[in-house]
Formats: C-alpha cells, structure tokens, sequence
C-alpha cells in the first residue's frame, strides 16, 4: 500500500479516534488493554481500508470494524498486571454545569453497561452514538425487529439499576 | 427530571473530548504491528496442524523408508500402503483447499454475525480434517493389530531377534496387536484432547458471543 494512501489512512483515524476509544473503554477494564484494543482496531482498520469505498461516512465503517474487532476478533492479552480501575480514570468528566447527583447517576450507569455481555454493550454502544434500529441491525446481523426488543430489554434493565 | 438515558447519551456524547489523543506518528507505527486477531491464531494453529504431522512421513531417513518398505513387502501389504498414502494425502489437499477458501471469506466488513458464523465455519473445516485424520489413524491401528493377530509367521515378518522367539507366537501375535490397539486409542484420545483444548480456548469469548445473537433470533 502506498504512502499517500497510509497518511490519508492516518489522517482519517486521527480525526475519528474517539470512535475507537469509545469502544475500548466500554470492552476494557484498563488502560493497558485499552491501547491493546485501540491497536487491534487500528491494525483492522489499516488492512479493511483498500476495501473502504467512500459511500459511506469513514466513521459509519468504522463502527463496524471497531465492533466486529471488539466481540469477535480480539484475544484479552493475560500477561498483563491489572493497574489503576479504568471507572475512575475514564469518567473524571468536570463540566460546568456539574452537578453531584447526576455524577453519581452516570457512573452507576457506566458501571451497570460495562456489566453487559458482549453482544449487549454493542447494542448500547450503537444507541448511545445516535444509531437507529435499521443500522443497529445491519452492523449485528440481526433483524430490526430483534434489535428493537432486546435494546428495550437492555434499557429496561439499566433504568431498574438506577431506580431500584 | 431527565430520563436516564437521555443524561447518559448527553454525557456519552461528551465523552470523546476526554480520552488522551492518539497522535498520528503513534497510529503510522501501531498499523505495521502484528495482529493478535483469533482469525491469524486459527490460520497459525491450522497450517500447523496440516504441516506438523506430515513432516514425519515427508522427511524419513532414507534407512527408515527402505527397510519399512521391505517390512511392508515381507507382510505383503505395500500396494495397500500405497493405495492408503494416496487416499491420506488427497484428503489433506482437499482440506488445504477448503480451508483456504473458507479463510478467504473472511472479512471484517460483515455484519457481526455473519462473520462469527464464517470463522466458525472455518474452524470447523479444520475440525473435519482432525476427525478424518483421527479416524485414519486409528483405523490404521485397527487394521495393523488385526493384520498381526491373524498372521501365521509373525517371527519371520518381523524379523526377531533369537530370545524373542522363545515366546510362543500366539502371545507374541497377542502383544503385538494389544500393543498397538493400545497406542493407537492413546494417540487417539490425546490428539483429540489437545485439539479440542486450544481451539476450546481460543474460541470460548466467540462462541458465546455467537450464541447470544442466536439466542436473539428464536
């Protein structure tokens, strides 16, 4: 593959990375395996991107790649030491508009979604990126209907974790 | 109050401006790394697993070839050694190139599912080819025990040294072919496990996976 396509490649990836952080802080525990994943996702994109037509959004691709890496294609390293709890490093989010119990609301809601299977995460993580049930279906490989029963299941299930 | 979900989307969407950027000179050297994908694992395992047992038989020393030859002349059995080798090696292409084809059609751009369902699919060719070579070898075994058990002149066949033909020749047929019936089920039963116990752990996060979108369907 030649050099323009890799910057070009590098570039797009630079610009969409949160895509593939999102991903690696929902399916890891730590930082280490955090830029494990990122890599993995990296290394996939890298050798799908000859195949990257431009009739999509490069992110839309992208969410594919990152998803079929994270449930299917990645293998947890084990030789690494599990460090510093990744809830505490990832959602240190400050705003203005800070507000305690709304704080506490999300991290019980962030601990509860990182609880979910595989399969689940990756249903949430498509509805909190705005996806609608056609895509969400699409990029699993199930129907719509499907998609729309379990993701109000799933919903379900964290509205009673919060509101117990 | 806000629902929920309505604050965690809000938050998720935020989300992205606190992750430490990933510069463009660590993404350049992070796409020449190796991948660790279970996909490469499989295809590692698998040539592996074609080559590996075949060495033995492609690389002999000349010696071993020849006077296995002579032995298998002397037993009368060297057309169906042929015949058999033939058959054994025909099987390992046809599943060489079954697997690479399977091994083709994977590609990350699937749906979830769909590509779940195509590394099964290819590991499962290589399952085949391991029930087949198992089933070949212990059938060998079968065959050889039973080869020895009925034969007449087994001190000649084999050419035993003196002190061995002290024993009587049914106990000696009787050794022999327990003998290798043992090894061949011992042989059997290991390779077997030993297969069952890498793919087992290679593939334990896929299966699940592709079991709960199954699991979605019904």
């Amino acid at each position: 593959m030649d050099q323009k396509l890799e910057q070009h490649f590098v570039a797009l990836l630079e610009e969409n990375q949160n895509i593939v952080h999102k991903v690696c802080s929902l399916y890891t525990h730590d930082q280490d395996a955090h830029k494990d994943l990122f890599q993995e996702i990296t290394i996939q994109l890298w050798k799908a991107y000859p195949k990257f037509r431009g009739d999509s959004k490069f992110s839309t691709w992208m969410y594919r790649v990152a998803l079929n890496t994270a449930i299917t294609l990645y293998r947890k390293s084990k030789k690494r030491v599990r460090t510093q709890d990744y809830d505490s490093v990832i959602f240190k989010i400050k705003t203005e508009d800070y507000d305690p119990t709304e704080e506490q609301q999300l991290k019980l809601m962030y601990k509860a979604i990182r609880q979910l299977n595989d399969i689940d995460k990756a249903l949430v993580f498509l509805y909190l990126e705005d996806k609608n049930y056609k895509e969400i279906a699409e990029t699993m490989g199930i129907s719509e209907v499907n998609a729309r029963v379990k993701m109000n299941r799933v919903k379900n299930k964290l509205r009673t974790i919060l509101n117990p | 109050m806000m629902d929920e979900l309505d604050l965690l989307k809000k938050d998720w969407q935020r989300k992205g401006d606190y992750f430490p950027k990933v510069s463009s000179d660590e993404i350049h050297q992070m796409i020449w790394k190796k991948s660790s994908s279970i996909v490469k694992w499989i295809f590692i395992i698998s040539i592996l697993e074609f080559i590996i047992p075949h060495l033995f038989y492609l690389f002999p020393p000349s010696m071993q070839l020849k006077e296995g030859f002579e032995m298998y002349d002397r037993m009368g059995i060297t057309p169906w050694f042929i015949g058999a080798s033939v058959l054994q090696y025909s099987i390992i292409f046809y599943f060489l190139y079954q697997f690479y084809r399977r091994y083709k059609e994977i590609s990350v751009l699937d749906n979830a599912k769909a590509l779940m369902a195509k590394i099964l699919k290819t590991k499962k060719t290589v399952t085949y080819y391991i029930i087949t070579s198992l089933t070949f070898l212990f059938m060998t075994c079968v065959f050889i025990a039973g080869y020895f058990y009925f034969m007449d002149d087994i001190e000649q066949v084999l050419q035993l040294p003196e002190n061995a033909k002290k024993i009587s020749p049914t106990k000696l047929k009787n050794i022999f072919a327990g003998s290798i019936l043992v090894l061949g089920i011992i042989a059997t039963v290991c390779f077997g496990g030993l297969y069952y116990l890498i793919y087992g752990l290679l593939l334990r996060k896929l299966n699940r996976n592709f079991r709960e979108l199954k699991k979605m369907e019904m």
